[in-house]
């Protein structure tokens, strides 16, 4: 409740001008960003203009100098990138979020074995955190190079989603919280956290952004009280 | 007036054009059957065509190199090349400063004026023709076949007009013609020209 | 229709209409040089110009990118992954198709009005002005809507060097793509109406300029 107020206070304070914050945002977080958004444009009066998609292509919009502000990534190595170019601030870096990776379907799973057997969809193994998080997770379970085969990438952990609820594939591998959107599949598997990879997601202010202080603003309510309970509510673990 | 063609060799499509002729007087008809190069000797003097070889020269000006607007010739082609997307007027008006009443009166055409292209007779395109090449005040008007294609009743009164141009306005003419006879009944002089071989006779 | 949709809209017609305008000039001025002047090289001209139209856009686009990227030669223009992208991917993308257009109108005028104009006394600039393009109206009209068109249509090059960036540079393709790729049908169809009903549209209405000119 203090720490609440606190952030209250440091917005109307800053808040002289009403200003614009480019969000560049994991695929992930749209569902809850907007949410937390429409509070926080209401008691700031700062607009914030979202661009969501995978961190990975994102951050390479970043590298060619696209206009983002702020950067929410779903995993720290994007965020490792940008900084050994130094193309974010890093100390405004904070990583507050993290998420459960699951799989969808509509057939009970019993082991991940079994998706050998099945076409499943994943945001690019390679590139996409959520992909990423997922290739790392089967290797670890010597799994990864039977299913690849069968593996669908796509361009975000959304468009896992819609691939598997469109039925162009068996099952999908997405987080917790994109899971709870699903209409027409559910979560058949959680990956236990021990046997898990650590998913951590990771916020920095962009070096050279135009609105910096609303940047700075923004990414201070995100870790607001306020905002992580609106987190919670989705499915995100937070520290 | 003097049109002197020196040494001017041109190639052409079945022959070579060669000629090395001086055209003198107010009215000089280039005469001689069709295909023989009367059309090219005309756009070697308009700088519509460059010689190979050797000079044009327009009354002791080497006009050889000079673009046609740098000419002051007036041509008249054998198909008038009115332009079709502007009125009579514009057409008439296009290379004068102002529009010279004696020109549209000799010429009757002021009815015309504002009329569009494609609703003249075909008499009457020769003369709009002919008026637009007059009024941009040329050193010497340039006519090729102007009778042709026009019909045989009609043939006397355009050769009328020509007569009055040549009588009311002190401008030099080289008209060019298969027609002996039309070229007696309006030229001083005559030029022969054959095969790319041209000769005053 | 709603807000975001009329935003895609016309963001998309904004955007084109510009690209369009910026490629008249210099569409024109090329497609006149190329049918009526010859020179050493001009092959070579002839063949950059019809290359968007016969490359990937996607290669296009990676080229566009490499030129206009933070690190390229023109990053400090800042266009990269802002609207500025969009106009340029839409207007290097449909410039081949205006200078095409223009050419062959170009050609289609009589040389003699050109050379009766001249002897007139007219300049070449006048000659242009008054009788080239006058006559040529009808395929330049019909050229630069086709450009138009392709404008709206345009995605592999514009994705690449401008993003799909929502509100900034999300065209009407770019946003079908992505709510494709969310898994929106309805909306993704609703947008796919609009693509198709502003193609049509531009296509007819060339058309109907090309025929009504003619009579």
């Amino acid at each position: 409740m203090r720490r609440l107020a606190a952030v209250v206070i440091l917005l109307i304070a800053t808040s002289a001008l009403a200003d614009e914050v480019n969000v560049f945002a994991a695929a992930s977080l749209s569902d809850a960003l907007q949410e937390i958004t429409a509070r926080y444009e209401k008691s700031s009066g700062d607009r914030v203009v979202f661009n969501f998609g995978a961190s990975s292509m994102l951050a390479r919009q970043i590298e060619n100098g696209a206009p983002a502000d702020l950067f929410l990534s779903a995993d720290e190595a994007k965020i490792d990138r940008l900084a050994s170019q130094k193309l974010i601030l890093t100390s405004t870096r904070v990583s507050p979020l993290s998420n459960t990776l699951v799989i969808v379907g509509t057939t009970p799973m019993k082991s991940p074995r079994e998706l050998t057997k099945l076409r499943v969809a994943i945001a690019e193994p390679s590139t996409v955190p959520s992909g990423v998080y997922a290739h790392d997770w089967l290797t670890k379970l010597g799994l990864w190079r039977e299913i690849e085969p069968h593996v669908i990438p796509t361009d975000n952990v959304r468009a896992a989603l819609a691939t598997v609820e469109a039925g162009n594939a068996d099952a999908a591998i997405v987080y917790a919280t994109d899971a709870r959107l699903a209409k027409r599949v559910r979560v058949i598997y959680t990956v236990p956290r021990a046997e898990g990879p650590k998913i951590a997601y990771a916020f920095a202010v962009v070096a050279g952004a135009e609105h910096e202080r609303a940047a700075r603003r923004f990414l201070l309510y995100l870790q607001s009280g306020a905002a992580k309970n609106i987190f919670t509510r989705y499915g995100f673990l937070t520290r | 007036m003097t049109i002197e063609l020196r040494n001017v060799v041109l190639p052409l499509a079945h022959f070579t054009l060669a000629v090395d002729v001086q055209m003198p007087a107010r009215t000089t008809g280039i005469f001689g059957p069709s295909g023989a190069g009367k059309t090219s000797l005309l756009e070697l003097i308009a700088g519509l065509r460059t010689p190979k070889a050797g000079r044009v020269v327009i009354d002791g000006r080497d006009v050889t190199d000079l673009p046609p607007r740098d000419r002051r010739i007036g041509y008249v082609p054998q198909d008038d090349a009115l332009f079709p997307h502007l009125s009579v007027k514009q057409n008439v008006l296009y290379g004068a400063h102002n529009a010279d009443d004696a020109v549209l009166d000799v010429l009757e055409i002021r009815h015309l004026l504002p009329r569009g292209v494609n609703q003249l007779s075909g008499g009457e395109r020769k003369r709009v023709a002919l008026a637009r090449a007059l009024l941009s005040h040329p050193d010497v008007l340039l006519l090729d076949e102007p009778l042709a294609g026009v019909d045989v009743e009609l043939r006397n009164r355009v050769l009328q007009y020509l007569v009055r141009i040549r009588d009311e306005f002190p401008i030099p003419m080289l008209y060019v013609s298969h027609d002996i006879e039309e070229v007696r009944a309006i030229c001083e002089a005559v030029v022969r020209i054959e095969r790319g071989r041209a000769g005053v006779g | 229709m709603s807000a975001g949709e009329a935003g895609i809209l016309f963001l998309t017609l904004r955007t084109a209409a510009l690209a369009t305008i910026v490629i008249l000039a210099p569409g024109l001025a090329i497609a006149w040089l190329l049918a009526r002047r010859r020179w050493r090289g001009k092959s070579i001209v002839e063949t950059l110009v019809a290359l968007p139209l016969v490359m990937p856009p996607v290669a296009t686009g990676l080229i566009l990118l490499e030129l206009f990227g933070r690190r390229g030669p023109l990053g400090f223009l800042k266009i990269a992954f802002s609207w500025r992208a969009v106009v340029v991917a839409m207007a290097v993308m449909s410039f081949p198709l205006l200078v095409r257009a223009a050419r062959v109108a170009f050609e289609e005028v009589n040389p003699r009005f050109e050379q009766i104009a001249r002897t007139l006394g007219a300049g070449e600039w006048r000659v242009f002005a008054t009788i080239t393009l006058p006559l040529a109206r009808r395929g330049i009209v019909s050229g630069a809507l086709l450009a138009f068109a392709r404008a709206l249509g345009e995605f592999g090059a514009t994705i690449l060097v401008a993003g799909n960036i929502p509100g900034r540079t999300s065209t009407l393709s770019l946003s079908i793509y992505n709510l494709v790729q969310l898994g929106r049908d309805g909306d993704a169809f609703r947008l796919l109406g609009w693509s198709v009903a502003l193609a049509f549209a531009a296509v007819w209405i060339a058309e109907v300029v090309v025929r009504r000119k003619s009579a």
